[in-house]
């Protein structure tokens, strides 16, 4: 109770503070800014070529602030929108109207949450088991070479890095198609074809990822371990005969994974902001794309929806870190 | 007993189904299947025959699978074009009368057909499901309509007069429905007369009137009548999948709103496209979105994209890299110079001391057109003196007969003194400095009037300094008396904020660029403001200078340039603040141009005699006012990929606009030729 009282329930009303707080922030800031979604949209029309005549504009921007719903202020707006929340509807999406904002969520996220999660965890997996060990063995020559290989890829700018993956892989060799997260005319369906259709097309994003997302886990925690290679308990381990095998898994690399388990968390989290960039340059159908685009045409409704679930999903994940952390490092306590 | 998890056991077990989901999400690549053969290219009329691969992309299936599961289609039957609005926000919404629907994603250029469309290449007017042209009576208070007998909706059902009429009908019951405003504003009634001719009855005299069906990437869309009437509710229908009278039919889309299939109709020859042309070649076209150039760019080298629309720097790079692409034009300036909208410069006349005729003028004649065309478009644009492009039936109607008057035209520059600001030999001028940096193209004239034009203004700044000093601005000038710093009449600094838009490869910022470079090379601090709000400040004419039309297009075809004027009309100026009912943010307008939209409103728009003499009026008074200033044709940048698809209808076989995204791109598909690879 102890565990309850003093630290859960203080913990979980920071939390819900944290996302009323985060939520409120995005409902306002895209008010703020000086764009103004009816006329974006008209904007766009324009630009498209669409017609509109003389005497037509006031028409249509009439009729866009109704169905927007921007009607009345912006509390009369901020009530209706956590009357919305609570009953899980974002809204409308402004620049994709009639399409509703779950609607558009729930057709992108699961190929960011494949691609991200895939990769995520892949690079973190193997930058951290190849660093560690690269960490205590950091006089072998593989080790200096890797070392030498993760110094040259990790400051590589991501879009060059990707694009240059691109150019190498869909261009030159022509191994995996240019763009798009499956074949034209492919239907989603759940059959090892379709499956298969779309892994070949999340190959070269995945692996851009996993490269600098390898070379950046990988020079971390070849780092942590050296340091924790030369912390008292290890030599002392050393010296008191313990093996070789049993001092890098159980006192090394275990305790330089602390860190990473956090960072890992934090990434997990961000997953719902989508992978922008990779979106952009493979013509990936996923959350990044979707969020600038709302950015960028002041598509207040799908801004925040995509938003709040970046929020939830980042506060949740330190949540999850926080209370599970005591099953990471015996050493943490909460009673 | 209770069994109780240890941590470890926990850390284990998470362990080991993280490991197997992430085994299960990896599988082996599927190997790539090269294949090279032989094959015929034809290409710009020389017959080659080289080895070329066939196969370029990996077989990501079996083929019969792929085909089954997949819907893969065959390439050599399928045309690939880029999308131009994006990714479509709505993919399972394909109802064109609520709302903006991302109409080009073949909806309007495969999939519908409207009652006529502008061919601006071609400069017609295309009957679709009209037959011919609409008869006014006296008082352009009614309309006949005639129909086109043999159409038949892509499911079969036939088109007549009862779905025109059930169109008009539903869009002024809904006023959730696009147009239902004009239509409840101007018609009084709508009948069939027969199953072929429908008459409207209007409210008022609009000669106009039909030009709400004339589709120029826009109009109103008939509706198929045995579909939306069994809709309680025809706002919210989504109408998918679409049935149009176009000669396509709605194969697949992707519910991500990257791509859109269309399959031809097995009875095309009911489509007004197959009655006139006969039957489309590609079996299959694709419309897809891309989120970069550089991504389109390496589908067209990989010959999975037939149709790519770029910057001019991508089309050069496409070009340079490319064997089988090609642009719409087969030597310099390569980009297709023939879309119906002018660029230019547009003031704020309503924001002193741009409501100065004089001032106005000065900007014009400190600009040195050959230098201004260089910066903005690399020389590949085609000059305009005047408000209308130099396409289509333009130079024939318009431009060339305006040459006399344009060339005696004079303005006042004071003491008596006045001056001719037109200069004939610009094009050539353009020409010959486009041949200096070494671009290649045929020396004849007709090829220099069509690549670059037939004149502009002369580059005086003497004679804009006396305009200026004229009206009280004062300058620091240099040991030879040009200008090096310019002072409002009140002592303080001129300054000039050009306002444009963030994309700086568009033509606005391209327009931008150039005039401020002019405008600081005579000595006014005059810099690029580029926002995205340009819309709204425009609007409310909360800005100096801005771009990119300075007209709007006439209709593309045809003589009518009522389009082009009536945004002149002074009763859609509103005061500096408020938005403006034009699409013009000049805020600029004339008793003599208002009386030249009333004139031209109240004759019949195929009195081409009579409507040609009124439209040159409006554009003689445009000149003289100089509110906005034409500078060059809308450019586009266009690479075609010979490889699958030849016979493209470039500039010197210019039997059809050339854009896939335009409503007429169906008008071309019959003459689309495969290469049999």
């Amino acid at each position: 109770m102890t565990f309850v009282k003093r630290y859960l329930i203080p913990r979980l009303i920071a939390y819900v503070l944290v996302i009323w707080l985060g939520i409120t922030i995005v409902f306002l800031i895209p008010r703020l800014t000086p764009n103004d979604p009816v006329l974006a949209m008209i904007g766009m029309m324009r630009a498209r070529g669409a017609t509109l005549e003389p005497g037509a504009v006031d028409e249509i921007i009439a009729d866009l602030t109704e169905m927007y719903g921007l009607q009345g202020s912006w509390l009369d707006q901020y009530w209706a929108f956590w009357g919305r929340l609570f009953r899980g509807d974002f809204g409308v999406s402004f620049f994709n109207f009639p399409t509703r904002v779950n609607q558009l969520i729930a057709t992108a996220l699961p190929w960011t949450l494949g691609l991200l999660l895939t990769s995520t965890a892949i690079n973190w997996t193997l930058g951290n088991i190849i660093g560690g060990l690269a960490g205590y063995y950091a006089r072998k020559g593989w080790s200096r070479t890797l070392d030498a290989v993760a110094m040259v890829v990790r400051p590589q700018p991501y879009y060059i890095f990707a694009f240059a993956l691109l150019l190498l892989l869909a261009l030159v060799v022509r191994l995996f198609p240019v763009t798009g997260g499956a074949s034209l005319g492919a239907t989603p369906t759940f059959t090892w074809a379709y499956i298969k259709d779309v892994l070949w097309h999340s190959f070269l994003p995945a692996l851009s990822m996993v490269t600098l997302g390898s070379a950046v886990n990988f020079q971390t925690m070849k780092l942590i371990v050296q340091n924790v290679n030369a912390e008292d308990f290890v030599q002392y381990a050393k010296l008191g005969g313990v093996t070789e095998g049993r001092i890098v898994g159980k006192y090394i690399i275990r305790n330089a994974l602390l860190p990473q388990v956090t960072g890992l968390a934090l990434s997990l989290g961000q997953i719902f902001s989508g992978a922008l960039i990779t979106e952009i340059v493979y013509g990936y159908p996923g959350l990044g794309m979707l969020l600038y685009n709302s950015v960028i045409r002041a598509d207040y409704n799908l801004i925040m929806g995509i938003t709040i679930f970046s929020i939830v999903g980042i506060t949740t994940a330190i949540l999850i870190v926080d209370l599970t952390y005591p099953l990471f490092d015996p050493r943490v306590r909460y009673y | 007993m209770k069994k109780t998890i240890s941590r470890r056991e926990f850390l284990q077990g998470a362990a080991i189904a993280t490991t197997a989901m992430v085994a299960s999400a990896c599988c082996p690549t599927p190997e790539p299947e090269v294949i090279k053969e032989e094959v015929v290219i034809t290409r710009m009329g020389e017959t080659v025959v080289e080895e070329r691969i066939v196969t370029v992309t990996p077989e990501p299936v079996e083929k019969v699978e792929a085909a089954d599961v997949l819907g893969t289609f065959p390439r050599s039957e399928t045309l690939i074009a880029r999308q131009l609005t994006g990714r479509v926000g709505t993919p399972d919404n394909m109802n064109l009368w609520v709302g903006w629907k991302w109409q080009d994603r073949g909806l309007q250029n495969l999939a519908d057909e409207p009652l006529w469309s502008v061919d601006f290449a071609t400069g017609e007017i295309v009957n679709g499901l009209a037959e011919g042209d609409p008869t006014y009576n006296a008082d352009f208070t009614s309309l006949t309509v005639p129909l086109r007998q043999g159409v038949a909706w892509n499911d079969g059902e036939p088109f007549t007069a009862a779905d025109v009429v059930f169109t008009v009908e539903l869009l002024m019951q809904y006023d959730g429905l696009n147009g239902h405003t004009f239509f409840v504003d101007n018609v009084a009634s709508v009948t069939a007369e027969d199953d072929y001719t429908v008459k409207f009855e209007l409210n008022q005299p609009n000669s106009r009137f039909h030009t709400t069906f004339l589709d120029r990437w826009g109009c109103t869309r008939i509706m198929p009548k045995h579909i939306f009437e069994k809709e309680a509710d025809p706002v919210t229908f989504t109408f998918n999948p679409y049935v149009g009278c176009g000669p396509y039919k709605l194969h697949s889309f992707d519910p991500q709103g990257f791509w859109t299939a269309w399959e031809r109709r097995e009875d095309w020859d009911k489509s007004p496209t197959g009655i006139m042309y006969g039957e489309p070649q590609p079996k299959y076209i694709i419309i897809q979105a891309f989120d970069t150039e550089g991504t389109q760019i390496l589908a067209q080298l990989t010959h999975q994209l037939d149709v790519a629309e770029l910057s001019a720097d991508g089309l050069k790079a496409l070009l340079a890299q490319s064997q089988t692409s090609r642009a719409y034009q087969p030597t310099f300036p390569f980009v297709v110079n023939n879309d119906p909208c002018i660029t230019g410069i547009v003031f704020n006349t309503a924001r002193p001391p741009f409501d100065n005729l004089d001032v106005r003028w000065a900007l014009v004649l400190a600009i040195e057109i050959v230098e201004y065309m260089s910066i903005a478009v690399d020389c590949t644009g085609t000059v305009s003196a005047i408000h209308t492009p130099h396409l289509g039936p333009y130079p024939k109607l318009y431009h060339e007969p305006m040459q006399d008057w344009l060339k005696s035209f004079t303005i006042d520059v004071g003491d008596g003194e006045t001056f001719a600001p037109y200069d004939p030999d610009v094009s050539k001028r353009i020409a010959d400095y486009a041949r200096g940096r070494g671009y290649v193209f045929p020396d004849t004239p007709e090829f220099i009037e069509k690549a670059f034009g037939l004149g502009w203004y002369k580059y005086a700044p003497d004679v804009a300094t006396k305009l200026l000093e004229k009206n009280g601005f004062t300058a620091d000038k240099d040991d030879d008396g040009n200008p090096t710093k310019w002072y409002l009449p009140d002592g303080t600094p001129w300054k000039i904020s050009y306002m444009c838009g963030t994309i700086l490869t568009n033509h606005d910022a391209r327009n931008a660029q150039a005039a401020v470079q002019q405008w600081k090379k005579f000595g006014i601090d005059a810099s690029v403001f580029s926002t995205t709000e340009g819309d709204p400040l425009g609007s409310t004419g909360d800005f100096d200078v801005e771009t990119v039309w300075p007209a709007r297009e006439p209709w593309g075809a045809g003589p009518d340039l009522y389009r082009t004027l009536d945004d002149w009309n002074s009763a859609y100026i509103k005061p500096l603040g408020e938005r403006t009912a034009s699409a013009y943010h000049s805020r600029w307008s004339s008793p003599t141009m208002d009386d030249v939209i009333k004139r031209l409103r109240e004759t019949d728009p195929f009195d081409t005699e009579k409507v040609v003499a009124i439209g040159t009026e409006g554009l003689q008074e445009a000149v003289k006012n100089m509110a906005t200033v034409p500078t060059y044709g809308y450019i586009g940048f266009v690479g075609w990929d010979e490889y699958y698809w030849t016979n493209w209808p470039g500039s010197e076989n210019a039997y059809n606009e050339p854009y896939t995204h335009w409503p007429n791109f169906k008008y071309f598909t019959p003459f689309l030729k495969a290469t049999g690879i």
